[in-house]
């Protein structure tokens, strides 16, 4: 696919390499610093248990340079250590759902016949259940925690990840070199490994960095059913949610964890761009 | 043995008749609509089955004494064995009769007719308005790749993509509604009463839930466009022809990378009605998002039933529509698909 | 300058919504009209905007909830009304004319109004009374009030068209107070259930009261217009009225500042009422308390079966702290079920154990440290408070982990028994009138974590007197005895707030009455919308 005599881009499309790369990951690294290392070895308040009488306390107050949440708690600090649980979440459930979902997809449009006609219907099958139920059945059946909160984002992660999986292998086997590797009398397996794999992962790889950011904002969402992250522990996702109800009094609580993400986010990008790019110039 | 394994058939497809064919391939449609039908019932059915409680003690549990709730389960059949339950409620779905909810009676198929049509129409007004915003945003910025208005694109984007619709919902309602005093915060007017009001009132819901989608499917078109671009010979030669750029997104990349947005879009079919829910509640709509958290919460089994069958139903055809629009859109997969 | 961009637009959609026919009253704000004779009021999604059984007083459940539903159609025999401010509250009649309590307690005589009738035209008589009271009983639903003592025979007598007697076993001093939020202080038409069926009468109910229904979604909205049979003369003043139910309270507050709906009823959000009440053009009216934030032990079990643990919670409790840091100071702090707002109150109880961490720590020392699992509804509040004190036990040195319930699960987590604390709200404004007290702290109670004979003789002699002075004494050793053996710890009473566009007055709404459980009935015949 990637022909040696296709000429390499040149001229004015200019990507994004360099000087918007480098910073994004800079910032990025800056980033995953702050939340997993600055507050191992810098002493700073616990994002919960905090006092309630020191609630609301504003930005820039003495001690909390972010001030408090409603319940006493400092911001920054919840801040920090909400982006480690924010990021690890969304990193694992991407990360589970591109491999789950994304096997998943391949393996159903590779196979064709009707004794594999089962694998696809179950995908459909889960694919057309409603994940909001899903969601609020493992809500009620389980204590929440963070591992509950992975199973309900799975829920709409990896038929996601199926479905685009799916949609890629299918325009793959439409392709000559695989007939020609079917007829080559190749393994399923090898087939699956050698071939589709390594074409279908570009495009599910970005679909997974774009995934982050929704996963943050799906699992603030997820508080609404009572599923995120179990209070009174923070995550990016909780504080914007909770943010939003004090959106007109307190607008800070809500912008605070916005921009983070966002920022976030945007490094992801930019960085899964340039890769992509560098991947698809092999 | 290769031809009965791999997609082979197709050229045993291409030797019988173009009307059996069809025949066949809407058959297959059929079928396979049944089949999902019937497994999303059933899951659905034991699931809510599993979990603790169950309409009698969610619904009049409040400050029931057990001889009361004893007896308000045994009305609604609720002392029966699962499978038997399901058999019941499967003979009379057959039929056409989807039930009455356990707490209010009500037939099924009427509060759904009455719920329904409100979640549509948001989640179609959202995909529209995501489209009409994130087509043309894809394609300037992949005429112009790393300029200025490719990054503030981008910048748009990725901040669309993360924030929440609800937080939309709060703020478009802040700016629209109680400064500018044009749109309704709150309620809805339904179609047949006046169309004019009906759009208003749908507006910034339907805004709410289309910002974050645009930023999703602008930074998925736009990177797909741009792969077309770099690496697609044909694009390449277009080029060197001499036909301009923007006429070579719109009319040869454009095409191509519609069938990976229907997938995206077909994607989030499903979980988009889960997105509705806050947004009902936050702008009033009766619409099904919230009937389904409410069924869910009160065991109302036939309701949840019936929502995630006709959704299942509606999100498969979704589904199988796009995939027949592969078909056309895209030649190279049309002998792939089914 | 934003503005003027949009000036253009705006113009465009005053035309639009002025060829688009009947105009709703935001619309007609927005275009610049004067405002209708209507309201359109929010209601909680997850309380009293839910009504997914219908309205009909015998099958639903959640009628208490609905409270200012049921009184706009049904109007009720009895509301409790109050001054201005919230003083004297007294219970009076609306459908009926007064009441009577004879035979040492025992029976109830109910006077009802001439000339009253249903929105079908049909009486509403003696006769009807009774089919509602015998069918509320008769079906089984939560909300009846079979938990009254009633006598065995002739439990309703009928004397003449306009007069019933309701006789019960013993004495129960408690029946008036607890009428207003009982089902059977709604009367529907029996004419139009026989007409209509049950299923479709709890669609469209008829009733007495001031207005009628007109359309209903279940648990969505509800529209309303004046009834033109209601039997007084004039009232109500309002023409329509609409319900919503709404899953926001910010969305709430930003509809009533766009004109979009002129009510919240029932707001807790204290940031959100500090919010509205820096504006001009929205009133927000506290009500007076009647309930209590409790956190209620299960005593059967450890462990809380030793009274030194359940102390513990106690001492490293700071109430004040919780007051002042997440309800800005707004509500005041009680030791006993009882409230200002309500029947019976003591502000405190002689002995009660203060705030004092220093002798919580010893004491969880001393018994090798707490574990507790504090379970709550899934409310804003509730759940804050408990983030609150999880935080404030752990300075003691108690282990705590919070869970959060939906309202339909707490059942099953009482009926589990493995339960250890729950923050509850208990009491009400007549500490017999619903659930309040006895189903918390007596024995036999469904929810309860308590078994205390002595206990529970109190609270049934104070239940069965009808003498004020001796129920108020009974209350305040009941008080005592909760307080010395460290059953549950008080917390503070809380009560919703009205929130109205200034246009808006009414009683309940613009002034003060006591919730007799939870909600304040609003009455609605006297609401008045100023339309200048």
């Amino acid at each position: 696919m990637t022909a040696s005599s296709r000429p390499k881009a040149r001229g004015r499309f200019r990507w994004p390499q360099g000087f918007g790369v480098s910073s994004a990951a800079l910032t990025l690294l800056a980033i995953v610093i702050a939340c997993f290392l600055w507050p191992e070895v810098h002493s700073m308040h616990m994002p919960v248990g905090g006092n309630v009488r020191d609630a609301n306390l504003p930005l820039l107050s003495s001690d909390h340079l972010l001030g408090t949440d409603m319940d006493g708690n400092d911001v920054l600090s919840r801040l920090l250590y909400g982006g480690r649980q924010s990021l690890l979440v969304a990193f694992g459930v991407n990360l589970l759902g591109l491999l789950i979902g994304g096997t998943l997809g391949a393996v159903a449009a590779y196979f064709r016949g009707f004794v594999d006609t089962a694998i696809m219907r179950t995908i459909d099958i889960i694919i057309a259940f409603p994940p909001l139920i899903l969601a609020i059945a493992i809500s009620q059946a389980f204590t929440p925690s963070t591992g509950t909160l992975v199973l309900a984002l799975l829920c709409y992660s990896i038929p996601a990840f199926a479905r685009v999986s799916r949609a890629s292998t299918l325009r793959l086997c439409a392709l000559p070199f695989m007939t020609a590797a079917r007829l080559s009398a190749t393994s399923h397996n090898g087939i699956l490994r050698k071939h589709i794999a390594p074409n279908v992962l570009p495009q599910l790889a970005s679909y997974a960095l774009l995934g982050v950011g929704v996963v943050v904002v799906l699992e603030g969402a997820m508080s609404f059913l009572g599923l995120g992250t179990p209070p009174p522990n923070p995550s990016w996702g909780g504080m914007i949610f909770h943010g939003q109800s004090a959106m007109l009094t307190r607008p800070h609580l809500l912008i605070v964890p916005s921009v983070m993400l966002s920022v976030t986010v945007l490094c992801f990008n930019l960085i899964g761009e340039a890769l992509r790019e560098r991947l698809d110039a092999k | 043995m290769i031809y009965s394994k791999s997609g082979l058939w197709t050229d045993a497809a291409a030797l019988s008749s173009p009307r059996l064919e069809l025949c066949r391939a809407i058959l297959r449609r059929l079928v396979i609509v049944g089949t999902v039908l019937i497994g999303v019932s059933a899951l659905t059915f034991f699931v809510l089955g599993i979990l603790p409680g169950n309409a009698a003690q969610t619904l009049f549990g409040q400050d029931a004494t057990p001889e009361q709730l004893a007896r308000i389960e045994a009305e609604l059949n609720l002392d029966r064995p699962i499978l038997e339950r399901y058999n019941l409620w499967a003979v009379e779905a057959l039929h056409g009769n989807l039930g009455h909810s356990l707490a209010s009676h009500q037939s099924a198929t009427k509060l759904l007719a009455d719920r329904l049509p409100v979640t549509i129409e948001l989640v179609v007004l959202a995909l529209l308005l995501s489209l009409i915003l994130a087509v043309p945003a894809a394609l300037v910025a992949s005429r112009w790749p790393a300029r200025f208005i490719d990054r503030s694109v981008a910048a748009i984007n990725i901040t669309t993509l993360s924030i929440p619709s609800y937080v939309f919902a709060l703020i478009l309602v802040l700016m629209f509604s109680v400064h500018l005093r044009l749109l309704p915060a709150i309620g809805f007017v339904p179609l047949r009463e006046s169309v004019v009001r009906n759009l208003e009132s749908m507006t910034l819901p339907a805004l709410a839930i289309a910002l974050p989608l645009f930023g999703l499917y602008t930074r998925f078109l736009r990177g797909d466009l741009l792969e077309q671009l770099l690496h697609h010979d044909y694009i390449v030669a277009a080029k060197a022809k001499g036909i301009g750029s923007l006429r070579i997104l719109v009319r040869h990349a454009l095409p191509n990378s519609i069938s990976g947005l229907l997938t995206v879009i077909g994607v989030n079919f499903g979980a988009l009605i889960g997105g509705t829910v806050i947004i009902e509640q936050i702008f009033a709509l009766p619409g099904i998002g919230k009937l389904l958290l409410e069924s869910v919460h009160a065991r109302d089994v036939p309701i949840v039933q019936a929502i995630v069958v006709t959704l299942a139903a509606i999100s498969t055809g979704v589904n199988l529509a796009i995939d027949a629009l592969y078909g056309t859109i895209d030649p190279r997969t049309r002998n792939a698909s089914f | 300058m934003f503005e003027r961009t949009f000036r253009p637009l705006s113009l465009l959609a005053i035309f639009l919504t002025a060829c688009s026919g009947n105009a709703t009253d935001g619309q007609a704000r927005r275009s610049g009209k004067p405002p209708l004779n209507e309201v359109t009021v929010l209601l909680d999604a997850g309380y009293a905007g839910s009504w997914p059984a219908g309205l009909d007083p015998a099958t639903s459940p959640t009628g208490r909830a609905n409270l200012s539903i049921m009184n706009a159609i049904f109007g009720g025999l009895f509301q409790l009304t109050a001054n201005a401010d919230g003083s004297n509250p007294r219970i009076v009649g609306v459908l009926a004319s007064g009441f009577e309590i004879t035979n040492g307690g025992k029976t109830l005589i109910v006077r009802l109004r001439d000339g009253v009738l249903f929105s079908d035209g049909t009486p509403l008589d003696a006769e009807a009374v009774r089919y509602n009271i015998e069918r509320n009983l008769a079906t089984p639903c939560s909300c009846a009030p079979t938990a009254w003592p009633w006598a065995d025979k002739n439990r309703t007598v009928i004397s003449d068209e306009h007069t019933i007697a309701l006789n019960f076993s013993r004495p129960f001093g408690a029946v008036i107070n607890a009428f207003p939020v009982s089902n059977i202080n709604w009367i529907a038409s029996p004419t139009a259930l026989e007409r209509m069926g049950e299923d479709q009468f709890k669609l469209a109910p008829v009733g007495a009261g001031p207005f009628r229904v007109v359309g209903d979604q279940l648990s969505a909205v509800l529209t309303l217009e004046r009834n033109p049979k209601y039997w007084q003369e004039g009232r109500p003043y309002l023409d329509k009225l609409v319900f919503r139910s709404i899953g926001s309270e910010q969305a709430g507050v930003q509809a009533l500042l766009s004109g979009d709906a002129q009510l919240y009823e029932g707001m807790t959000s204290t940031s959100l009422m500090d919010l509205a009440a820096s504006r001009n053009d929205i009133v927000v009216t506290q009500q007076p308390p009647t309930s209590t934030y409790v956190i209620q032990l299960n005593t059967l079990r450890p462990p809380f079966d030793d009274e030194r643990a359940r102390s513990a919670l106690y001492y490293a409790t700071d109430v004040d702290a919780i007051v002042h840091g997440i309800f800005s100071d707004r509500y005041p702090r009680s030791q006993s079920f009882t409230a200002p707002g309500g029947l019976f109150h003591e502000g405190s109880v002689p002995g009660y154990r203060e705030f004092d961490l220093e002798r919580a720590r010893a004491i969880v020392q001393e018994l090798g440290g707490i574990k507790v699992t504090l379970n709550t509804i899934r409310t804003f509040d509730g759940e804050r408070i408990a983030t609150a004190l999880q935080s404030q036990w752990k300075e003691a040195g108690i282990e705590v982990t919070t869970q959060a319930h939906e309202l339909g699960n707490v059942i099953q987590t009482f009926r589990g028994g493995t339960w250890q604390a729950f923050l509850q709200t208990a009491g009400s404004y007549d500490p017999e009138a619903g659930p309040g007290v006895s189903f918390r702290f007596r024995s036999d109670g469904i929810y309860t974590g308590v078994h205390d004979e002595k206990l529970d003789a109190i609270l049934v002699e104070a239940a069965a007197s009808h003498d004020d002075q001796m129920r108020f004494q009974l209350y305040q050793s009941a008080g005592k005895l909760i307080s010395d053996k460290a059953y549950a710890p008080f917390l503070f009473a809380a009560n919703r707030a009205q929130v109205a566009t200034r246009d808006l007055s009414g009683p309940g709404l613009t002034t003060k009455i006591p919730p007799i459980m939870v909600n304040t009935a609003i009455l609605w015949t006297d609401v008045k919308r100023n339309l200048e």
